[in-house]
């Protein structure tokens, strides 16, 4: 690749070269034990590891899949909702999953563009991540209709009912158009950086399913500089296409609450405040999934402390945004003079949901605060906890602008309580198990590291090219 | 084809039934009154004289002769099709609403109805206009009686021992037992509640006029018997006088809760509120005093509410006598309690002083069960000069009638095994003598038992001998509450089962059969024609074309003979012991008035007025008591008297405003065969059933009621409470009740929420825009253009909340119009009940300075409806005519357009609510959408009265008239609270109504622009309101 060409270190400047630039993969890897080592997982049999994580992933799956079907085939009344809380797991679900989406692109859209190298470890699998969590999240939309069998009326299809068509006031509808918009994107992205992959599993591949499949999907790819020049135009387009996305998507889903009349949704700080909440909590799922793939998969030369770190980093400056962000809600609210609003941020605070609020605090911006020493940024344990963390937090932090912004609104008549049912709990897991699942087919039969991409970051092309080409490889 | 419409369906029936329109279309046209139609005989005289024949008969025969017409013609005509609708039903047009004036028998209180039917079937109960006791009003009970009629629970024939019987072998067997007890000359005894009915009183008093030892006994399950006993004392007639409150400029209550279940809660309510209506011009209105132990509806609309202890209501009774007494000039011999409560001294003497001011335009009114304080009620009232200004006793009101001493008499009797034959007519004898031991035993050895309950309650299961009568909606009736003041009912469908009218049963059994028609009619001719007025007509059929028609007649009185007040019965009050133990207050709940409505969903739904619990009944305990004993909200206790039998396992509810050391449990619970109701609602695993197994609804408090000096006592002294430790969460549809925000997180200066506003008398006379909220925001502008200007009809809706009790009788009205869903314990305990209108309550503040707001609360139709922008497929969308409406069908069910309202006034259908019964289906108005499951719904403010009142009016040619489109919500409002109409009508009442200073909007800041507003609360207080 052009870049990686005129980076070629003189042996003199590779300390200096060090510091200037670390180095993004360890073990002296040759582009030949790329191939090797990432392609292994795909190879050999599945681990007891793989299958035991596949095994719960997909009882977890099931268990959804049966909450769904019973919820469906009762009602919305199987949930713990209300006249007063109208949403509450669904959309919190619903948000949660459309954030972890927000870390694939960001890292391989705006990373790329930002030419960041050490994206080139994390940026598959976070696309992959993207993907599922967009199809999770946009099961929620779905399933809390109360006919969701009539979901396609979302569409503005073309129909016999005369002036019938949809309302494009609604952020719902909104909704629609930028999580399908994002999924295409996000899919075609990351179809497109896995043809030179592809086309490496085709020729490394036995006659059979795979080398068919594998072929067929990699359209026929040669390597050759033609090809090559091709595709990188094609990829840094659609990285330019996918970059507004990532704030877009988000922006959007915010409007579902910032544009509603309901104090503690009706906020213009909404966008940026989800864009970063979403960033942050992708970027802890990126890490607890890379974490637990380096380990399982071997790949710690692929995925190193570095790596860890700098995503560590990138998610400290999140968690800060997200954490000015609330503190500037209490402020708007105090200075508003809406005695509405200020309620409803002393109620979230002090209120029955008090506990959620604090839960959000705590895991959003105070536990993340340790990311500042770096030791503890290096400690893989330690950074595995704070992305769970994260994790929980940011679910929380939906629920609890959900849930608490409803359940005491207006008119004290109508204030209500909330409580889950073992039916939403339930298809909160189904929804991990689904991702899982997902996540650990596309681990199985895809490569989880950009192959051809990472070779551009080996700290000795020269040799590298020599023996690539020398075993034929097409990247 | 059409088939002939049910009531009309059979010859046998023709004869049975004759019912009278009140008019084409509409119950609002005073016009209509005065009978454009012409009262046709339903059936022709070859009807008349086939009357023993039945349907299929007359149809064979019929059918044959036409079919021989026929052939003779041109030899093939089909016979089938020759018959359409060979009895046309009077005036009706398939598929249209039709009214029969009639009487409602939901309690003794007697109000006007207005039964609506639509081909055939009684779907919608409104109130009679220009009635002279409701004046167009009706209660929830009175709303909720179609679902009891079409009720597949039922007795649907004669049971003789517990087996379906025939009704002529029971016929010979019970006069052949009567026979025999009219030789051996035992005791018989008829046990009913009040009859206000005269045909009805006048034939069981020819149905037992032939037996040696005869009594009719009136008992009352919750009675004003020492009310009568006290005038039988001091005016020497035992009646009960009628209370004027429209007269009254002040009233002071003592327990009574006349706007919720006292005697006549319809009337009074009407009345009371035509006091209640402070003008610019005129700012006036009456003063009303409540004293009282437990929290009722009446107390939460006092000008100023009194929590006493109940053996304080005698002292205090005595002590206003003795102040009034003192302001008349009467000097008293000695005090007239021997207790004194000096806590309300200085308030008591302003009463005494006011209602002095007042004189013959006062009312002091008390619901004690003793005596000696009703002889004291009347020396006030008597003094003040209130009888015949605000108590009429030359028409004595008949609403209760009860004689509690004759109950007590006949328990004895039942003991001895005095009584040969005990008929029991529309009360649950042992339902409400609970506390009665070995009453079971004693009515078993009575050798003739004979219910007529139309399902088996406690006493039918024990009778030899269930004569069920019909549905009130189902038969011939008439009811005289006022002397003077005679009403009709008329049926208005075939009974649905095989039972038969209780005048019907009398005359068999008196070996003079007849109708129940015909015995009415009778009786009309020879009691009630003599006592025409002038202005009636002097024919006989017009008269009682002229009752039947308008619904009710107005006659001279039956000639009450009063005696001038004697003094000298003026006594002082016994000594009382005072107690530290808890007391008990027995009550009945506004939508539950007696055991016969047990069966009903509609009301066990209906949330209670004052503490928004359905589904049951329960122990109120106060706030301080609850602090001190560690009790909440739905920890189940145990209530005992003593160590001996009545006891009582109920959940707590925490109320406040009511006096410490009382607890209060409603009466009429725990009724026979509500565990049916165990499976309503959705089932599914989560579910709670909403009737616990070998349980019922709520309990029954009965064995709390006790015999004390000849009269029933609804209060009792010394009971013990012990916690058990149980849990049964109460299905309450309003968790917070204060419009005061939690104080941990409540902002400065906005603790206080300004969704009802309130200001007083004295503040409203000086400024009648007083007491409204000031906002700092600027809702004149507009972000954009009006971009639906609205040139036709802009409907609207007023609330005056100065006259709204908050009796609740809107939402039965509403669900009974708008086929909403009974969605059983577990739904509503859940928040998800399914009620387009509701009343919100809060109760602000505390003890004797809390402010206690009803508010009725339904969509608002807003101009810029938060829930319109947000649905993305466009069901919900605003007409041209400015009405929110919902669009079933189009709905796929975000629910983003509930979390965007507001008001929160949408409903969602969590579930596919139960629609299995056919019968009970046919309760529902064709008119409007039965809701699937999954989609929103909400108060479409009667969209489908709007579209015929439009299709009526253009039919004719004419613009809408202003109040011939009636909501169903404002239609039976007793206080007539609700003013609904098109707002750009210059000439409409809800023109005037927008002009009123008292309007405001609820939440006008959000500028949403509601389309319903609210007339701001005045109470009669001297001071300045204590907040803005």
């Amino acid at each position: 690749m052009a870049e990686t060409e005129q980076q070629q270190p003189e042996p003199a400047a590779t300390e200096a070269s060090e510091l200037l630039r670390p180095t993004l993969i360890t073990g002296g890897k040759t582009p030949a034990d790329v191939t090797r080592d990432i392609c292994a997982p795909m190879e050999g049999r599945p681990t007891a590891l793989w299958w035991g994580a596949l095994s719960i992933s997909l009882t977890a799956l099931l268990a959804g899949v049966v909450a769904v079907t019973y919820q469906i085939a009762m009602g919305i009344g199987t949930w713990g909702l209300n006249r007063t809380v109208g949403w509450a797991f669904d959309i919190t679900n619903f948000v949660f999953w459309v954030g972890i989406g927000h870390a694939g692109t960001l890292i391989s859209a705006v990373l790329f563009l930002f030419r960041q190298k050490w994206r080139t470890s994390v940026n598959r699998s976070a696309e992959a991540m993207t993907l599922f969590a967009v199809v999770c999240a946009g099961l929620f939309p779905v399933i809390h209709m109360g006919r969701p069998w009539l979901a396609f009326w979302m569409a503005p299809y073309p129909n016999t009912r005369g002036s019938l068509w949809i309302n494009f006031k609604s952020p719902l509808l909104w909704d629609v158009f930028a999580i399908s918009t994002y999924l295409l994107i996000s899919a075609v992205f990351w179809y497109i950086g896995l043809i030179p992959d592809l086309a490496t599993i085709r020729d490394r591949s036995k006659p059979g399913w795979r080398k068919s499949l594998a072929g067929i999907f990699s359209l026929g790819w040669v390597g050759s500089a033609r090809t090559w020049h091709r595709y990188e135009t094609v990829y840094m387009l659609l990285a330019g296409l996918a970059t507004p996305l990532v704030f877009s998507v988000h922006t959007i889903v915010s409007m579902d609450f910032a544009t509603a009349i309901i104090p503690g949704w009706h906020t213009t700080i909404f966008p940026p405040y989800f864009v970063a909440g979403a960033i942050f909590s992708g970027l802890a799922m990126v890490l607890t999934l890379m974490i637990i793939a380096r380990k399982v998969m071997q790949l710690e030369n692929y995925i190193t402390v570095l790596h860890i770190e700098t995503m560590c980093k990138l998610m400290l400056s999140m968690g800060c945004i997200v954490g000015l962000a609330y503190g500037t809600e209490f402020f708007i609210a105090a200075f508003s003079g809406n005695p509405y609003e200020q309620f409803v941020f002393l109620n979230r605070a002090a209120g029955p949901f008090s506990w959620a609020y604090w839960t959000m605090v705590s895991c959003n911006v105070m536990i993340p605060q340790l990311l500042w020493f770096r030791p503890l940024r290096r400690n893989i344990a330690f950074v595995f906890l704070i992305s769970i963390v994260v994790n929980i937090g940011m679910w929380f932090e939906r629920f609890v602008i959900i849930v608490t912004s409803l359940h005491r609104d207006f008119l004290p008549s109508s204030w209500a309580d909330y409580t889950p049912t073992i039916i939403e709990i339930t298809t909160l897991i189904g929804s991990f198990g689904l991702f899982f699942s997902c996540f650990l087919l596309f681990c199985r039969f895809l490569p989880t590291i950009a192959m051809a991409e990472v070779k551009g970051v080996l700290k000795n092309p020269r040799r590298a090219a020599k023996q690539d080409s020398s075993k034929g490889d097409a990247a | 084809m059409p088939r002939p419409t049910a009531p009309y369906a059979t010859t046998r029936f023709v004869k049975r039934i004759r019912m009278t329109p009140l008019s084409k279309n509409t119950p609002s046209n005073n016009d209509s009154s005065q009978g454009q139609l012409p009262i046709v005989e339903a059936a022709g005289p070859l009807l008349e004289e086939s009357l023993a024949i039945s349907r299929r008969r007359f149809l064979e025969a019929a059918g044959f002769s036409l079919s021989l017409a026929a052939m003779s013609g041109c030899g093939r005509a089909p016979v089938e099709t020759a018959l359409p609708s060979p009895i046309q039903p009077v005036g009706a047009i398939p598929g249209q609403l039709q009214y029969y004036a009639s009487t409602c028998a939901g309690c003794p209180s007697a109000c006007g109805l207005l039964v609506g039917t639509r081909d055939g079937r009684p779907l919608k109960m409104e109130g009679l206009p220009g009635h002279p006791l409701s004046s167009g009003g009706l209660c929830a009970v009175g709303q909720a009686l179609p679902i009891g009629l079409y009720d597949s629970h039922r007795l649907t024939g004669p049971l003789s021992a517990g087996k379906p019987a025939q009704w002529t072998t029971l016929d010979q067997e019970i006069v052949q037992t009567l026979k025999q007890i009219n030789e051996k000359q035992t005791a018989i005894r008829f046990v009913t509640p009040t009859i206000t009915s005269p045909t009805l009183k006048a034939n069981i008093d020819a149905f037992l006029a032939p037996f040696e030892d005869s009594k009719h006994i009136v008992f009352d399950a919750v009675s004003s018997s020492a009310i009568l006993d006290a005038h039988e004392q001091t005016h020497s007639t035992r009646v009960l006088p009628h209370y004027r409150f429209d007269r009254a400029e002040v009233v002071v209550s003592f327990g009574a809760d006349f706007l919720g279940t006292w005697i006549s809660p319809v009337e009074f309510t009407s009345d009371w509120s035509t006091r209640r209506v402070p003008s610019e011009q005129v700012p006036e209105m009456s003063y009303h005093v409540q004293f009282e132990s437990r929290m009722s509806l009446t107390g939460t609309n006092a000008d100023l509410r009194v929590a006493i202890h109940p053996q304080d209501q005698g002292p205090l009774i005595a002590q206003l006598t003795e102040k009034v007494s003192k302001l008349a000039g009467i000097s008293l011999s000695e005090p007239l309690s021997p207790n004194i409560v000096d806590r309300h001294e200085s308030a008591l003497a302003e009463l005494a002083q006011r209602l002095w001011n007042g004189r013959g335009k006062c009312l002091v009114v008390s619901d004690s069960q003793d005596v000696g304080v009703q002889r004291l009620v009347n020396a006030t009232n008597h003094m003040l000069g209130n009888y015949e200004s605000t108590l009429g006793l030359q028409r004595p009101s008949r609403q209760r009638q009860g004689n509690d001493r004759d109950v007590e008499q006949l328990v004895e009797e039942l003991r001895a095994g005095k009584v040969g034959a005990l008929l029991v007519a529309d009360v649950d004898l042992l339902h409400d003598l609970a506390g009665q031991q070995t009453l079971v035993d004693a009515i078993d050895r009575v050798p003739l038992t004979i219910s007529f309950s139309q399902r088996e309650d406690e006493f039918a299961t024990l009778a030899k001998y269930i004569c069920p009568d019909h549905h009130p909606l189902e038969s011939w009736s008439d009811a005289e509450p006022v002397d003077g003041l005679i009403s009709l009912a008329q049926p208005t469908l075939q009974p649905l089962g095989d039972t038969r009218s209780v005048l019907e049963s009398l005359a068999a059994w008196s070996a003079r059969p007849t109708t129940a028609y015909e015995a009415l009619q009778t009786h009309w001719k020879e009691a009630i024609f003599p006592r025409r007025q002038a202005e009636t007509p002097n024919q006989f059929i017009t008269f009682w074309e002229k009752s039947l028609q308008d619904g009710f007649i107005e006659t001279r009185g039956a000639g009450t003979v009063v005696s001038d007040f004697d003094t000298s019965v003026i006594k002082p009050l016994a000594q009382q012991t005072t107690t530290n133990d808890f007391s008990l207050v027995l009550y009945n709940k506004v939508s539950m008035p007696d055991a016969r409505h047990a069966h009903n969903p509609w009301l066990h739904e209906l949330p209670d007025p004052v503490t928004k619990v359905t589904w049951g009944n329960y122990v109120g305990v106060s706030s301080n008591d609850a602090r001190e004993l560690g009790l909440v909200d739905g920890d189940i206790v145990q209530v005992a008297a003593g160590n001996e039998a009545p006891l009582l396992e109920l959940p707590v509810l925490v109320q406040v405003g009511q006096h410490d050391q009382v607890l209060t449990v409603a009466l009429a619970y725990g009724c026979k065969g509500t565990d049916r109701f165990a499976k309503i609602g959705p089932q599914w695993f989560e579910a709670r059933p909403t009737v616990e197994e070998n349980e019922l609804v709520g309990k029954n408090a009965a064995p709390f009621v006790e015999f004390r000096n000849g009269t029933m006592q609804h209060t009792r002294s010394t009971v013990t409470l012990t916690k058990t430790g149980k849990r049964r969460d109460l299905a309450s549809t309003q968790l917070y009740n204060s419009l005061e925000v939690p104080p941990e997180v409540a902002p400065h200066g906005a603790e206080r929420r300004e969704i009802v506003q309130h200001t007083t008398l004295a503040a409203f006379a000086k400024d009648s825009h007083a007491g409204a909220a000031v906002h700092h925001h600027e809702t004149g502008a507009q972000l954009w253009p009006e971009d639906h200007a609205k040139t036709g009809h802009a409907w609207g809706m007023v609330i005056d909340l100065n006259k709204c009790t908050g009796c609740s009788a809107c939402v039965i009205a509403c669900q009974s119009e708008n086929n909403v869903p009974v969605v059983g314990y577990d739904e509503v305990r859940r928040q998800r009940e399914m009620h387009w209108m509701r009343i919100d309550r809060y109760f602000t503040g505390e003890g004797e300075a809390m402010s206690i707001d009803h508010q009725p609360m339904m969509c608002q139709h807003c101009d810029n409806a938060p829930c319109e922008t947000v649905c993305p497929v466009l069901a919900t969308v605003h007409s041209s005519e400015g009405l929110n409406e919902q669009v079933y069908n189009r709905c796929v069910g975000t629910r983003y357009c509930a979390n965007n309202c507001p008001y929160k006034v949408r409903r969602f259908n969590w579930f596919k609510y139960e629609h299995d019964d056919s019968l009970q289906n046919l309760v529902l108005n064709p008119e409007v959408t039965v809701r699937s499951r999954g989609v929103m719904e909400k108060c479409s403010m009667c969209v489908q009265r709007i579209e015929a009142g439009k299709i009526e009016a253009r039919s004719q040619g004419l613009p809408v008239a202003d109040g011939t489109i009636q909501t169903a919500c404002q239609q039976s409002c007793p206080a007539n609270a609700i003013v609904f109409g098109d707002m750009n009508d210059t000439e409409s009442k809800i023109h005037a109504a927008l002009e009123n200073p008292r309007r405001y909007e609820v939440l006008e800041e959000l500028n949403v622009r509601p389309s319903v507003s609210y007339l701001r609360v005045v109470k009669n207080e001297d001071e300045e309101p204590h907040r803005g």
